[in-house]
């Protein structure tokens, strides 16, 4: 088993802890980038949701069926050598 | 209006192939066919925008015409059971992993799981990191038995697929470009104040997490971590986590 | 049981995409009005910036999600969301509106319509006796847009909110725009509707823009779709309203297309003109 010895262990967690304390602030987004990488934040707008309406719409809904069409966004450009990159033909998950 | 009235109402809204209900008028003394697809059409426009607007990587990553179609048939099978629109679509990545049109895209299900999972952190309860310094005070016997209490807005996502390099470049963080090696990719996503970030875990790390996060031991936690991947990093690993905020307390 | 009292002044909808702006100094804005559903989430952004604005302008909490006009019974679960919400915030004013949008659990996410007939007011009034009861306040329940009528209908929309107003005591919100796009939509004249509407009930009144299109004979069908400035001839329905009864608290809606918050502030001060210049004083 992997079981680690409760002294390494307790030195492993005291560096953890000493790494946390002793690092300051300016440096502490570097440390955080070693350990977890950069943070991606995204469009946070877009995290919201929808949001309510209490409006109708004069878009009109030309509904489409899904099973007739191919996507067509930025999946071509994300293409593995394979093709779209599914799971069958990418390298076997780590 | 009997409730036999506001039920056909309601079945003919849901399907364009049932005629309007009977008793609906205009002053013209004409069937009203336009005007009953007015509320047709606010209803399926304002829940696939709804549900583009909680998943813009992945409506980037099929194309919106796709995507709506895709959204219409998921309103379709699973319409809102709340009016609390912030948590409709926490399922959308279920149905989107059995919906056959978009089975060629094999990451995508994962895609819309972060962004679900950014949806969550950014309504999440506001709590105050855990201040390692409290940590720091703690007798080094006591370290191994230590459980954990995760930040609400903490979420664990594991993929075979390079899911945060995707989601990057699908959600204006990184440029758009082939991915030549397509590796597995774990994600941690969590608001530990107003901006909800998403990082790419290290060895071992999801792992380490999720077994903190469900109440493990320090210490069985580090077991799982070492048994998923030989190079864990307990120091590096732990000090992630206190700094970015991922847990609020510990017992 | 709290009344509805928001400032008698121009306010607007807000648009979190307007928050740094609005933030940036003070605005010369009467209140704010936010969805209640927009705010039931525990925490994040949403309540960060709701909070800052309560510091700083009345403000007026408007539900899109209650399904008031269902003959269905009330989501109690959603009521006690709203609770929590008023609670929270203790809003100047809350309102809902003549629609219905949940049926059998499912939510439709529009503002369906009703008929008007005894059994329909019973429901509505029982309804709203149930949400006054509930959130310890006044509501004020605001007047459709709709796009056909019911056969069934026995009474007039504007004897139908009179008679709720009667039983129930609640205000009402006269949403000007949704009275010029449904008087169109039904061919009738929208100053008829104004005069025949129980105006001392007034609280609000919204403004917004529509959109035009036509129905199957080629007539005019308006949509109430929040996506334009307000249109010349709600504007003069309301500056003649507010020349007849004096000031009202008055909101600026725009939720689609959403233009820079300077657009839509102008929006709110071209109201408040019309509200200032009015001679008549209305009896508090």
């Amino acid at each position: 088993m992997n079981k680690i010895s409760a002294s390494v262990f307790a030195a492993s967690v005291a560096t953890a802890l000493s790494l946390v304390a002793s690092v300051p602030a300016s440096a502490a987004d570097a440390t955080k980038e070693k350990c977890y990488g950069v943070a991606l934040k995204g469009q946070n707008d877009c995290a919201a949701g929808p949001g309510t309406t209490c409006a109708g719409t004069s878009k009109i809904d030309h509904q489409q069926n899904a099973w007739k069409l191919v996507p067509a966004g930025t999946c071509e450009a994300m293409k593995t050598p394979n093709g779209h990159g599914s799971l069958t033909q990418g390298p076997a998950p780590a | 209006m009997s409730l036999c009235t506001q039920t056909r109402f309601a079945a003919a809204l849901a399907d364009p192939a049932v005629a309007v209900p009977p008793g609906l008028t205009a002053w013209n003394g004409l069937q009203p066919q336009r005007r009953f697809a007015v509320y047709r059409n606010n209803v399926v426009v304002g829940l696939t925008g709804a549900i583009a607007s909680r998943f813009p990587a992945a409506q980037t990553i099929v194309g919106e015409a796709f995507f709506s179609a895709m959204a219409a048939e998921f309103i379709r099978v699973h319409p809102p059971r709340s009016p609390l629109l912030l948590s409709y679509g926490d399922d959308f990545a279920d149905f989107v992993e059995r919906f056959e049109p978009a089975n060629d895209i094999a990451y995508l299900p994962d895609v819309i799981r972060l962004e679900a999972a950014r949806g969550k952190a950014y309504h999440a309860a506001d709590v105050a990191p855990l201040d390692a310094a409290k940590l720091a005070a703690l007798p080094p016997e006591r370290l191994a038995d230590l459980v954990f209490v995760p930040h609400p807005s903490l979420s664990i996502l594991r993929s075979p697929h390079p899911l945060v390099t995707i989601w990057a470049m699908n959600a204006g963080e990184a440029e758009l470009r082939s991915i030549e090696d397509w590796t597995a990719e774990d994600a941690m996503v969590a608001r530990p104040h107003m901006t909800v970030e998403v990082r790419r875990m290290p060895p071992g790390g999801a792992v380490f997490l999720q077994a903190l996060a469900s109440g493990e031991r320090l210490a069985t936690a580090v077991e799982h971590a070492i048994e998923n991947a030989s190079a864990f990093d307990l120091s590096a690993n732990l000090a992630g986590a206190l700094q970015t905020g991922a847990f609020i307390a510990f017992h | 049981m709290k009344f509805s009292d928001l400032p008698r002044r121009a306010g607007v909808g807000f648009k979190p995409e307007h928050f740094p702006a609005i933030n940036a100094e003070p605005q010369p804005i009467g209140f704010f009005e936010v969805h209640a559903e927009n705010y039931m989430g525990a925490g994040g952004p949403p309540h960060a910036q709701l909070g800052k604005l309560r510091q700083d302008y009345a403000l007026s909490i408007h539900g899109v999600g209650l399904s008031i006009g269902s003959v269905q019974p009330l989501d109690r679960e959603h009521l006690s969301r709203l609770k929590i919400v008023c609670d929270r915030y203790e809003p100047e004013s809350f309102s809902e509106h003549l629609a219905w949008s949940t049926h059998d659990r499912v939510f439709l996410n529009d503002l369906l319509p009703l008929p008007y007939t005894d059994q329909t007011l019973a429901s509505v009034a029982d309804h709203i006796d149930q949400v006054q009861e509930t959130l310890k306040r006044q509501m004020l329940l605001e007047n459709p847009a709709t796009y056909l009528l019911f056969a069934e209908s026995t009474l007039e929309e504007t004897e139908f909110l009179t008679e709720v107003v009667r039983r129930t005591g609640c205000g009402l919100l006269l949403d000007i725009n949704n009275v010029f796009v449904a008087s169109t939509n039904h061919h009738m004249h929208p100053g008829d509707y104004l005069a025949r509407f129980p105006v001392e009930a007034v609280s609000e009144i919204h403004l917004s823009g529509h959109s035009e299109t036509v129905d199957d004979a080629g007539a005019p069908l308006l949509i109430d779709s929040h996506d334009t400035p307000v249109k010349d001839p709600v504007w003069a329905l309301y500056a003649a309203l507010i020349a007849r009864i004096g000031p009202v608290a008055t909101l600026i809606e725009w939720d689609n297309d959403v233009p820079a918050w300077s657009v839509l502030s102008a929006e709110a001060q071209a109201a408040d003109e019309i509200l200032k210049n009015t001679n008549k004083r209305r009896a508090a």
